[in-house]
């Protein structure tokens, strides 16, 4: 059995009706500048960096506040100017311990403002030149500028492209499969030319021979706008509208559904001569290269249950409570506060008021979404297989289930749990509510504990 | 499961899920057999409707009390036994004495349900295994079939279709329309296919069945049974098996009943189950073989999941040695 090629990928499922993201898509961004951030030292999952500024400095906007402590962590700048007020180490959601470097504005210009953001420089408004930066110049600014992936998982820039791998395409991600987010959306109304210069950038820095902007065929709107703009260019940037379908933005899944391969088990989209970057990776690289500005903002839908949902441009940092309150407040009864979309977005707040939110924007949060917090209860699985038919990595959820509840990782690694995306698309669907992919990412985490228990027990 | 770990089940991604649930698909099942269960009142009487009941409020109430004595949540809600009771009833003819009711129904419910773990442990379809046990035990008490509009008191017993094709009866004396419109003798929901197929296509509207294992068992039983079960090759009469017996009913609702199967292996199943259905048929002794042709598929859908394994995204399977 081979996966269906051709503008498809396996399994997947229909998680919204559209008006979700009606809610926001056509608000502009707005751009806000906050009078103080708090700055993670953790921009993504297990990228720990360390603060190199301490209290009391003055440090100005674009500076270096934070260097990698590991691998799979990049540069953090200070995204305001003014003075690091504290350095605290606090929980975040994800219940790690997490230092922030709190920023405190000094600049008379900075304050609570919400204005159109007013661009004048040449790449906003046509092809740039770039023809002056090489290669390796364009590697090295990803990594000092902090690129990391915007879509979610946050992998530093630079690293993809520092393959040996000969690389046939780049695909852009704009797929932007997740419900109620609309920023990457936003981003390619507004910041057409942005985004298309950083992709011909991209492209230098791959060595590839083309480029494919992938999105879902409910932004028809935003394809057109960037095929008129790519109209008698000549560059070679695609344009392709994909079926919309959750999870048509995972990176393999993705890779699957434009290119028709897989990629293997274990191997890097590199290893099948593809790297894939997030389309707002692509506008921040277009800043890096042109204006200096290392990854210092972002864009983010603040949407859902509030009052007016928005699309917000703002500095890394920048408090969640200040975006709710700019988007006039919640106007559900039990709130549940979620960054990023609502599929893979961790919750952060359960009920309570806006007060009692914490944390802030980090580069990759590409949403903050407020819902009506429900309780679930589990009941018994009726073994309908629709979380074996829509699972898009080809698994059997329920049967992980049971394995993970009677704790059995031996079964749960020979049913391919370490396979397991992590979409959610099972708990999505399962008529009996049962947590399949809360267990299944558990049992996942449980079979790489034991396959390095195995390779420890086999070298000494 | 520690304290911790019950208390972060709240607020688990993702935060949305869709709408359905056990009890919608439970009584989408429900409503499409409403139309059969009327076309058996009008057909066979109210004594139809008396047996149905029975057999619900039988289902109901044992798999309540079981919950109740083993102090297991109680789950009655989820009208899941409501669809095995009905299904059972329609697996009977109107003349079934209701202590055989009774005993399907505690049969189906407690030792094919719930000592298997309940809802979704069952290894077989619980309304046929209560079916095949009185067949096996008592096979008198539900071979009384009666002509449709014919149920009263003195009802004269009549063979059904398929039994006067088996015994090689020339002259069956229904027309096909008969057959279709449920105007011939048989059990209670088996008789009325258009009824069936209304409830059927209403599932398939719902997506609440797997279309296609449907129509591979009915497809599979009726070839076979043209190709072998004449008196020469290609000569068998494939109209009148598929309208005179159960196999609409069982196409409809039981091959397509969740237990054991999953949708990858499902329409194997559902080919194995029709080789068997139609084999019974053929060469076997009793004149109808949905019954066990489906039972076997329950029982061998383990092996033919483990024989069609899925492909998982980015494995080779050929390379692992991980199968199980």
């Amino acid at each position: 059995m081979k996966y269906s090629s051709g503008n498809n990928f396996h399994g997947g499922i229909h998680c919204s009706d559209g008006t979700d993201k009606e809610l926001s898509s056509k608000e502009p961004i707005l751009f806000y500048n906050p009078r103080t951030v708090e700055i993670s030292m953790r921009q993504s999952a297990g990228s720990n960096c360390q603060a190199v500024v301490n209290i009391g400095d003055r440090v100005v906007k674009g500076q270096l506040i934070g260097t990698p402590a590991r691998f799979g962590a990049a540069n953090i700048h200070a995204s305001i100017s003014g003075k690091v007020q504290d350095i605290v180490t606090a929980k975040d959601p994800q219940d790690n311990d997490t230092t922030y470097v709190v920023i405190e504005a000094d600049t008379p210009e900075n304050g609570m403002e919400i204005e159109r953001i007013q661009n004048t420089d040449d790449y906003h408004k046509g092809f740039a030149d770039i023809s002056s930066f090489s290669r390796e110049e364009i590697i090295a600014s990803m990594k000092e500028g902090g690129l990391i992936g915007m879509g979610g998982a946050g992998f530093p820039t630079h690293i993809k492209y520092e393959t040996t791998n000969k690389i046939d395409c780049v695909l852009i991600n704009a797929a932007e499969c997740e419900p109620y987010l609309t920023c990457d959306h936003r981003l390619m109304l507004e910041y057409g030319y942005d985004i298309l210069n950083g992709i011909r950038l991209f492209i230098k820095a791959s060595g590839a021979e083309k480029a494919i902007l992938c999105l879902e065929d409910n932004k028809r709107d935003a394809a057109k706008h960037l095929n008129s703009l790519l109209f008698q260019s000549e560059l070679p940037i695609e344009v392709k509208l994909l079926r919309t379908r959750y999870p048509q933005g995972g990176e393999r899944q993705l890779i699957e559904a434009v290119t028709g391969q897989e990629v293997p088990t274990g191997k890097l989209p590199a290893d099948v001569g593809v790297i894939v970057n997030n389309v707002g990776t692509a506008k921040a690289l277009a800043d890096v290269m042109f204006t200096q500005t290392p990854l210092i903002s972002r864009c983010i839908t603040v949407t859902g249950k509030v009052r007016k949902p928005l699309n917000f441009f703002v500095p890394i940092g920048t408090r969640f409570t200040e975006l709710i309150e700019l988007a006039g407040g919640f106007t559900a009864v039990y709130s549940r506060v979620i960054v990023g979309g609502p599929m893979t977005g961790t919750g952060i707040l359960f009920g309570g008021g806006v007060s009692d939110l914490e944390g802030s924007v980090t580069k990759t949060s590409s949403g903050l979404l407020v819902l009506e917090d429900q309780a679930i209860t589990e009941t018994p699985c009726i073994r309908c297989g629709q979380c074996e038919r829509i699972c898009p990595a080809g698994l059997a959820p329920f049967k992980i289930d049971f394995a993970c509840i009677n704790e059995d990782y031996t079964l749960c690694e020979k049913l391919y749990a370490t396979e397991c995306i992590s979409c959610g698309s099972c708990s999505y669907v399962c008529p009996a509510k049962r947590e399949l992919a809360h267990r299944t990412t558990r049992a996942k985490i449980e079979v790489l504990k034991l396959r390095m228990e195995r390779r420890k027990k086999q070298n000494g | 499961m520690g304290k911790k770990a019950a208390e972060l089940m709240h607020g688990i991604r993702p935060h949305i899920r869709a709408v359905r649930t056990t009890k919608a698909i439970m009584s989408d099942v429900v409503i499409a057999l409403i139309p059969a269960l009327i076309g058996s009142i009008y057909y066979f009487g109210i004594g139809s409707l008396i047996l149905t009941l029975t057999s619900v409020t039988t289902c109901v109430l044992s798999e309540y009390i079981w919950q109740r004595l083993r102090k297991e949540p109680i789950r009655v809600g989820d009208f899941s036994a409501v669809v095995t009771g009905i299904l059972l009833a329609f697996n009977f003819p109107v003349t079934t004495p209701l202590w055989i009711v009774w005993i399907a129904s505690v049969f189906s419910i407690i030792v094919v349900k719930q000592i298997f773990g309940g809802i979704g442990n069952n290894f077989a379809n619980p309304a046929l295994m209560g079916r095949a046990i009185v067949m096996l035990l008592w096979p008198g008490s539900i071979a009384q079939y009666v002509s449709a509009n014919n149920a009263g008191t003195d009802a004269v017993s009549s063979a059904t279709v398929l039994s006067m094709l088996k015994s090689g009866q020339e002259n069956i004396g229904y027309s096909h329309l008969d057959m279709f419109l449920g105007n011939i003798p048989g059990a209670l929901g088996e008789t009325s296919k258009l009824l069936l197929l209304i409830g059927f296509f209403y599932l398939c509207y719902r997506q609440v069945v797997h279309f296609w294992a449907a129509i591979t068992y009915i497809v599979t039983v009726v070839a076979i049974t043209f190709v072998f079960g004449g008196n020469g090759w290609f000569t068998g009469d494939v109209l009148t098996n598929l309208l005179g017996g159960g196999l609409i009913l069982g196409a409809c609702y039981m091959i397509t009943d969740y237990p054991s199967v999953a949708p990858r292996v499902k329409v194997m199943i559902a080919i194995l189950a029709g080789i068997v259905t139609a084999s019974i048929r053929i060469w076997g002794t009793l004149p109808e073989g949905v019954c066990f042709g489906i039972l076997t598929g329950n029982c061998l859908s383990g092996l033919v999941e483990w024989m069609i394994q899925p492909h998982i995204y980015g494995v080779d399977r050929k390379k692992s040695n991980n199968n199980l």
